[in-house]
């Protein structure tokens, strides 16, 4: 046919387009279908604007759950620059209202951004000025929520919980250290705009901000209080440069208390000077220990059986010569002869030398490394300081010699108390930690627990029975005395060391430190306590640190809940002393023989009848000489 | 009867689609015109006028006898050059996007382009009917028509309207390879096409940067590739069935002017894949009647009319499409029946109106 020619190409180029117009559709079917999510959440973020929501920090609370750093919530201003009608009115209303430039106002309401925040100005407002700017209702202007961190009792514990800055970054201690856990995230409120900025009508879109994990404290709240209200008071008799107190448990490394002086109020850190701030002195601080470090050439020497307590005596004549160097002893004229737990007691330096000097230089170093110093603690804490041991290789018979007696090294606070727990608790040498738990914030259920971490033994437990023995008589007899509490068993010894200044020793200001532990027969608690330069008083550890230990004692008693004990070493007295005298069971004895046996004592009776049924204070407990003594008759 | 042949189906869809088109100019409009204009009725009373006028202008076309224009096709060329000279001189023809192509009336605009491809469409039909034998001959059949075509051709580039352009002249290159002409010279041609875009992008650089954005609309989301990334931002939400009417947010202002060229990405996102499979039907069933009509009209002119204007529709709508969807450099081809645009509407109606009287022989 004519057409035939003309119908055939017709044909194909309805197929042709047929063909075309399947591959647009093809195409279509692929975005719409294939490229569905990935162009969903791109055109997703295109409209929809997101304003923040802070996420709450973690807490930060003590063993028993007192808060000790919470947060306040506060509002900020934030401004939608595409939303805002009238940019001068806004932003004069608004600078009015913060007492802010109008022009720097101006600057923010009219930036080309989607989200504005005023810094620092519309930061963390107060009630009254985010109500009047919540009260003009204008386009664009937004409040948000905002978290400030609070510490609720202001100074304590500031070294340790540290400070967050003003966008709730951790910048020191705990807050630094876990701060990945305390930093929750951020939650916001998402709402759709158009292609202008103006917010659409649809539904806005709530993500919840989560909130940072809460973190349990080893430390002991009323301990601490107790402990700084110590260092306060010491601060004030003794106008000292600085002061230190820590309390552990030496059983697992607990840190109970933890306080120094300077401190500073983490609310209001900028206050304070960044030295203040920056060093926490029971860790950072590295000087001589003094006696104190006796403890550890005493647990050597009896760890190797190079002296015994009871048996064998050294005589002090006020100073030893070694290699030709003269070390005199404390007291002028020396001890005399003494046993070695008399050496102990007296804190005989020439003794201690002949301890050290027995020893040797490599046994010694090595237990005096052993015990931790020279290293880290690990503590979960920023700042840790090493300290400075002599070089074994480089020692002569004079640095063995001193080492022996705690001079010519250098170590922190939280050295001594690592290494003094482990003397006396059976030899274990326990990583301190500060933070016991990882808790949930919301229900305060157990994230994760952190266990005691146990390095490694390093005396025997016969060995440490020993230390505590001799402890303990340092304390009851010797120059630890004024850390005696009667009816309790505590051990310690006290340390005096010079303080370095420009590269020699100082004349007059000492370092008076005293460590010590309770109850000595089965310890729970250790307690360090150092004063840097005490002003008005004798410059003795006894004297100025031995006390203030003894009061941090008392409070961990009733803290502690540590039962009084009948086994005590009875206190050898001074004249200054006012004497405690065992008080004798008289219950069950007829009125005249408890009479007899009360001699001395000032009796007073209640009820009727010629038998002791009850007497008070308690028998067997030693009381003051020529107290009351209360009877219950029948 | 002489209505025994009338193509009613044609009609109906035609009417159907073109009616769907006024309601998605009111979507995607809206916004915009409540905007600019504060009516957000404002484009899509414009359209509807100009709606009920394409429909008159149908009916009106239907029951003339379409040989009328074989024997007019030089008058209406000649019409159509003229306007075509007389928007390009400022004052008479306006400038709307860069391209001086359209005579504002009052409200109105009109496009001689638009008319042009009707014209040009009436005048090659009626140069291939009565050059049957000379088509073979490429020298004496074939340049004399193209001499014509890339006349108005470089007229429409002068504006310019690149996209109107390619759709009149890919039209009559495909309506002269159905008169016959040797396949070996369509390759000739494909190759010479190919060399005149590659010159046309070096005369106007931004035609490279359209094409830089279609092949990686990411690289300059600000810039090039921003009505592309904008276009599949719609699309691709739409997913299987849409947001659902007037649920677009894309024609928030993302989009800029979601009315004209881009109403088929607010489309894909309002009615998803399935929407899109309906109207796509529609322009393929449309297509099938028009072809069916011209293989079954026994006049060559009547055959050469009809399939004319209908590849001429189905190849604009592709042409927009495949741009929309990124296939193509964005040209600037509006879609028929339902982007805005008077004269592209009246001109498709107009179109319709031939076929369908040249359904009734």
């Amino acid at each position: 046919m004519f057409y035939n020619n003309i119908h055939t190409r017709i044909r194909y180029c309805f197929l042709i387009c047929l063909i075309c117009l399947t591959i647009t559709i093809a195409k279509v079917f692929y975005i719409q279908v294939f490229q569905y999510n990935k162009l969903n959440t791109l055109a997703e973020s295109l409209w929809s604007r997101k304003l923040p929501i802070s996420a709450d920090r973690g807490e930060i609370i003590d063993r028993n759950g007192n808060v000790l750093a919470t947060n306040i919530t506060t509002t900020s201003l934030v401004i939608i620059p595409s939303q805002v009608v009238n940019a001068e009115d806004t932003a004069k209303k608004l600078s009015e209202i913060l007492n802010s430039d109008y022009k720097d106002m101006l600057a923010h309401v009219t930036k080309r951004t989607s989200i504005e925040r005023v810094h620092p100005e519309g930061r963390r407002l107060d009630y009254e000025t985010a109500e009047k700017i919540d009260a003009l209702k204008l386009d664009g202007v937004y409040l948000v929520k905002e978290s400030k961190r609070y510490y609720p009792h202001g100074d304590l514990l500031s070294h340790v919980l540290g400070y967050v800055g003003i966008d709730n970054q951790g910048l020191s201690g705990l807050e630094l250290y876990y701060n990945e856990y305390l930093t929750g995230s951020d939650g916001s409120i998402k709402y759709f705009s158009d292609g202008k900025g103006h917010k659409l009508e649809l539904a806005e879109i709530y993500e919840a901000p989560t909130s940072g994990i809460t973190l349990q404290l080893t430390i002991d709240l009323d301990l601490q209080e107790a402990v700084e209200n110590e260092l306060d008071n010491a601060m004030q008799k003794y106008d000292a440069d600085s002061a230190i107190a820590l309390a552990m448990n030496p059983k697992t490394g607990e840190v109970l208390a933890m306080a120094s002086r300077p401190d500073f109020d983490p609310n209001n850190y900028q206050n304070a000077s960044t030295e203040v701030i920056n060093r926490n002195l029971p860790i950072w601080m590295t000087f001589e220990p003094g006696s104190t470090f006796k403890i550890m050439t005493l647990a050597s020497a009896l760890e190797e059986k190079k002296i015994n307590l009871f048996e064998g005596s050294f005589t002090d004549g006020g100073s030893i010569n070694v290699d030709g160097a003269t070390i005199h002893c404390w007291k002028h004229g020396g001890h005399g002869t003494q046993s070695y737990l008399e050496v102990v007691e007296n804190s005989c330096n020439p003794g201690f030398v002949s301890i050290g000097l027995d020893l040797g230089t490599e046994t010694l170093m090595n237990y005096i490394r052993t015990f931790g110093f020279g290293s880290k603690t690990g503590i979960d804490l920023n700042g840790e300081g090493t300290g400075i041991l002599f070089k074994t290789e480089k020692m002569g018979l004079v640095e063995t010699a001193t080492t022996a007696f705690g001079q010519g090294v250098s170590v922190t606070p939280i050295q001594q108390v690592r290494a003094v727990s482990a003397a006396v608790n059976g030899g274990y040498l326990y990583t301190p930690f500060m933070v016991k738990n990882f808790l949930e914030r919301e229900t305060n259920s157990i994230i994760k627990r952190i266990e005691p971490n146990m390095e490694k033994q390093v005396i025997s437990e016969e060995t440490s029975k020993l230390v505590r023995f001799a402890l303990e008589n340092v304390v009851a007899k010797g120059s630890g005395h004024n850390a005696y509490i009667e009816n309790y068993r505590i051990g310690g010894k006290t340390g005096t060391a010079q303080t370095v200044e420009n590269g020699v020793y100082s004349a007059s200001k000492y370092i008076l430190s005293f460590i010590g532990f309770m109850p000595a027969d089965d310890p729970e608690v250790v307690v360090y306590v150092a004063i840097q330069n005490a002003k008005n008083v004798v410059q003795y550890g006894g004297t100025v640190s031995a006390p203030i230990a003894k009061n941090i004692f008392r409070s961990a008693i009733d803290i502690l809940d540590i039962a009084p004990s009948k086994e005590t070493i009875p206190k050898e007295y001074t004249w200054l002393d006012t004497k405690y005298v065992l008080m004798p069971n008289v219950e069950g004895l007829s009125l005249e023989d408890a009479k007899a046996a009360l001699k001395g004592f000032k009796v007073e009776y209640s009820g009727d009848g010629q038998t002791v049924v009850y007497q008070s204070p308690n028998k067997e407990m030693y009381v003051k000489e020529g107290g009351t003594v209360v009877l219950m008759l029948n | 009867m002489k209505n025994k042949n009338f193509d009613y189906k044609l009609l109906i869809a035609v009417i159907l689609i073109a009616s769907f088109g006024i309601v998605m100019i009111y979507s995607a409009s809206s916004i915009w015109a409540e905007y600019k204009f504060h009516d957000a009725f404002k484009f899509v009373k414009a359209q509807a006028i100009f709606f009920l006028a394409g429909l008159g202008m149908l009916y009106f076309l239907s029951k003339i006898d379409y040989k009328i224009y074989e024997k007019k096709a030089n008058l209406i060329l000649l019409i159509c050059f003229i306007l075509l000279v007389l928007v390009l001189i400022p004052g008479i023809g306006s400038i709307r996007n860069g391209s001086r192509s359209w005579f504002g009336f009052g409200g109105f605009g009109i496009q001689p382009s638009e008319f042009a491809k009707l014209g040009l469409i009436i005048f090659v039909s009626k140069y291939l009917a009565g050059n049957q034998k000379l088509m073979q001959n490429i020298k004496k059949g074939v340049f004399p028509i193209l001499l014509v075509i890339g006349v108005f051709f470089l007229l429409i580039m002068l504006e310019p309207d690149f996209g109107t352009a390619m759709v009149i002249v890919l039209t009559l290159v495909v309506m002269i390879f159905i008169s016959g002409v040797k396949l070996s010279f369509f390759v000739k041609i494909g190759v010479l096409a190919l060399i005149g875009i590659v010159a046309l992008i070096i005369i106007a650089p931004y035609r490279m940067l359209r094409i830089v954005a279609f092949l990686n609309p990411w690289s300059d989301p600000l810039g090039s590739g921003y009505q592309i990334i904008q276009s599949l931002y719609a699309i691709g939400p739409g997913g299987l069935l849409g947001q659902g009417f007037l649920q677009s947010r894309q024609k928030q202002f993302y989009l800029p002017e979601p009315q004209t060229d881009f109403i088929f990405s607010i489309i894909s996102e309002e009615f998803g894949f399935l929407g899109i499979l309906i109207i796509t039907s529609f322009f393929a069933f449309i297509f099938y009647r028009i072809i069916k009509i011209s293989l079954k009209t026994n006049d060559l002119f009547g055959k050469y009319l009809s399939f004319g204007l209908g590849v001429g529709i189905l190849i604009q709508a592709l042409l927009n499409i495949a741009v929309v969807i990124g296939l193509l450099p964005v040209t600037g081809v509006t879609l028929p029946f339902f982007s805005y645009g008077g004269s592209s509407l009246l001109v498709s109606l107009a179109s319709i109106g031939i076929i369908l009287n040249i359904s009734r022989k």
